[in-house]
């Protein structure tokens, strides 16, 4: 009975998985295909010879390597920027004893009610005052500010659930306020850290809007401009354009085969704390 | 409580950093916003004229295009609310019976979308909804269906609703995520006290599941408010708030007013109205789904 019944779930989510996959295998089938292929009747197409120099297009103009370093860059400083801040700000507001904690908890927490795009037009005009706009700073700012109150919230959860035994333990033994938060804290956080990371990295990877307002030089851009500027430079070449949105995707879909197993562990530990 | 809990070197040291950047590129500008809400200003840089309120008597009384935005954001939410997050929560529930690895293998699997770049799916989804080359289309045809075939994304009638589509299928993943950690955090033995009792099946989950993730329901219920209002990357990269305003949101419509339209100082007022919007809607989202659960 329980048998026949995981055998219906299994093939019921088989055919789901195969709907929700389909229209990136047909992005993944169409970019080895020439556009002439796009007009005809057929949902997948075998391509009758591989079109590698879609990929080659996508490689060269669409400045791979170029924009997928200035988008490790970003995100590396951003993330780093991320869990420092976020650790030591859900520490002072979870341990420690001070009067405006609530207070400062709830501004911080409305960061992540408050849309970006309200930032956007402000901050184009501060950015631009001060010289930031163009600058990896531009970005690397923004999205930690965006990034820290996420952070802070789920490190925060998870922080409640870890008895204070073990600090005031470290406290007898002399510890300094300091070790304690980031060589006994931290890594009892790893989890959640994880998970702050993983997120941290989706958004500011992928993110768009507000590196189209703040950047012009191309020598700055970040990955998903490759897929932008072949809109138009290579607007009636499909093939080519398929190729760059598939090897733009490849990085970050690596970063989660290896992390996913921590992504679910950090959101179901942080879940259950509620 | 140890005295080092209340150290206030190590409180300032851990507060500062943090709340300052967070003050400096969130807080102060919709301060900036507000200022320049009152004024007449094309672009940032050029001449300064108050204004007074008049931006905001235009927007609130003769702007159809804002209430516009407002509307379809509600019309999105409502679409996540009553589509998304029930399959959302069967699935979640599927999953967690499914055990073992083939529980693995489809987690892993429906959270993919998620991690695809906007433009990516964006640009995807342009094509496979495309009204000549479009998968979609095609797929009807071949059904015999083609009486069904439309410019999905080109027709005021389906733009909506294929935007929604759009935002369900790369959104499931996380959802699925959320309600899936909450299911695992549910005692086994509270199933097993319902079976002996002779509950089983969709009954039972109904009885207690649901009403067990009803904390994570509400946290995700008010997310799913503000995803609808925050609307902004998907539309602008498909179709840019068209055909006919049918796709129309606030985020999108405050940016072409600042850097198309050359409306700057009108476009923050929008902003202001836009950050005013979204607290009051998360406010009264926590208000109606009041629980102790939910912290936000």
């Amino acid at each position: 009975m329980i048998a026949r019944k995981k055998t219906a779930i299994w093939i019921f989510f088989l055919i789901v998985a195969a709907g929700q996959l389909f229209p990136l295998i047909w992005l993944v089938d169409f970019s080895f295909n020439s556009s002439a292929d796009f007009y005809s009747n057929s949902i997948l197409k075998w391509p009758s010879s591989p079109q590698w120099h879609n990929y080659v297009n996508a490689w060269v103009d669409g400045k791979f390597l170029k924009y997928l370093g200035n988008s490790l860059l970003v995100s590396v400083v951003t993330i780093a920027l991320t869990v420092v801040l976020s650790l030591t700000l859900s520490y002072a507001f979870i341990r420690m004893q001070w009067k405006l904690r609530s207070l400062f908890y709830t501004i911080l927490l409305l960061g992540i009610m408050i849309p970006i795009h309200a930032t956007l037009l402000p901050n184009f005009a501060i950015f631009k005052a001060l010289g930031l706009t163009d600058s990896y700073f531009g970005l690397i700012l923004p999205y930690t500010a965006v990034s820290v109150p996420l952070g802070t919230f789920m490190l925060s959860g998870f922080l409640r659930s870890i008895p204070k035994e073990l600090e005031e333990s470290a406290l007898m033994d002399g510890c300094s306020i300091y070790r304690i938060v980031f060589q006994i804290i931290a890594p009892l956080l790893k989890p959640a850290l994880v998970t702050v990371i993983v997120t941290t990295f989706l958004n500011c990877w992928n993110e768009f809007i507000m590196a189209s307002t703040f950047l012009s030089k191309d020598a700055l851009k970040t990955l998903p401009f490759s897929v932008m500027n072949f809109a138009g430079q290579y607007s009636s070449d499909y093939g080519s354009q398929f190729a760059v949105m598939v090897l733009t995707s490849i990085p970050a879909i690596i970063i989660y085969a290896v992390f996913n197993e921590q992504i679910t562990k950090g959101v179901t530990a942080g879940a259950v704390k509620g | 409580m140890h005295r080092v809990f209340r150290n206030k070197t190590a409180i300032f040291l851990f507060v500062a950093p943090g709340m300052l950047l967070f003050a400096l590129t969130f807080l102060v500008p919709i301060i900036v916003s507000g200022y320049y809400s009152f004024t007449d200003t094309l672009a940032p840089g050029t001449k300064v004229t108050m204004v007074g309120f008049d931006n905001y008597t235009n927007l609130l009384f003769h702007d159809e295009r804002f209430w516009l935005a407002l509307r379809n954001a509600l019309l999105l939410g409502i679409g996540f609310i009553v589509i998304q997050h029930p399959i959302c929560i069967f699935f979640a529930i599927l999953l967690d019976r499914l055990g073992g690895k083939a529980e693995k293998i489809f987690r892993t699997i429906f959270f993919i979308p998620c991690v695809i770049s906007v433009v990516v799916i964006s640009k995807m989804w342009l094509s496979l909804l495309d009204p000549t080359f479009g998968m979609l289309n095609k797929l009807l045809d071949l059904v015999g269906l083609d009486s069904l075939k439309h410019a999905w994304l080109g027709e005021s009638s389906t733009a909506l609703g294929s935007m929604l589509f759009i935002l369900i299928w790369a959104g499931f993943g996380w959802g699925l995520l959320f309600y899936y950690a909450g299911v695992k955090g549910i005692s086994e033995d509270l199933y097993e006290a319902a079976q002996l009792d002779g509950a089983s099946g969709f009954r039972m989950h109904l009885k207690i599941t649901v009403p067990l993730l009803k904390p994570v329901i509400a946290v995700q219920l008010t997310l799913a408010i503000i995803t609808a209002l925050k609307q902004m990357e998907t539309v602008f990269l498909t179709t840019n708030g068209g055909p006919g305003d049918s796709t129309q949101f606030l985020a999108v419509y405050l940016y072409n007013k600042a850097f198309s339209a050359s409306q700057y100082g009108y476009a923050n007022a929008i902003s202001v109205l836009f950050v005013i919007v979204c607290l009051l809607a998360t406010y009264l989202s926590n208000r109606l789904t009041r629980n102790d659960a939910t912290d936000f």
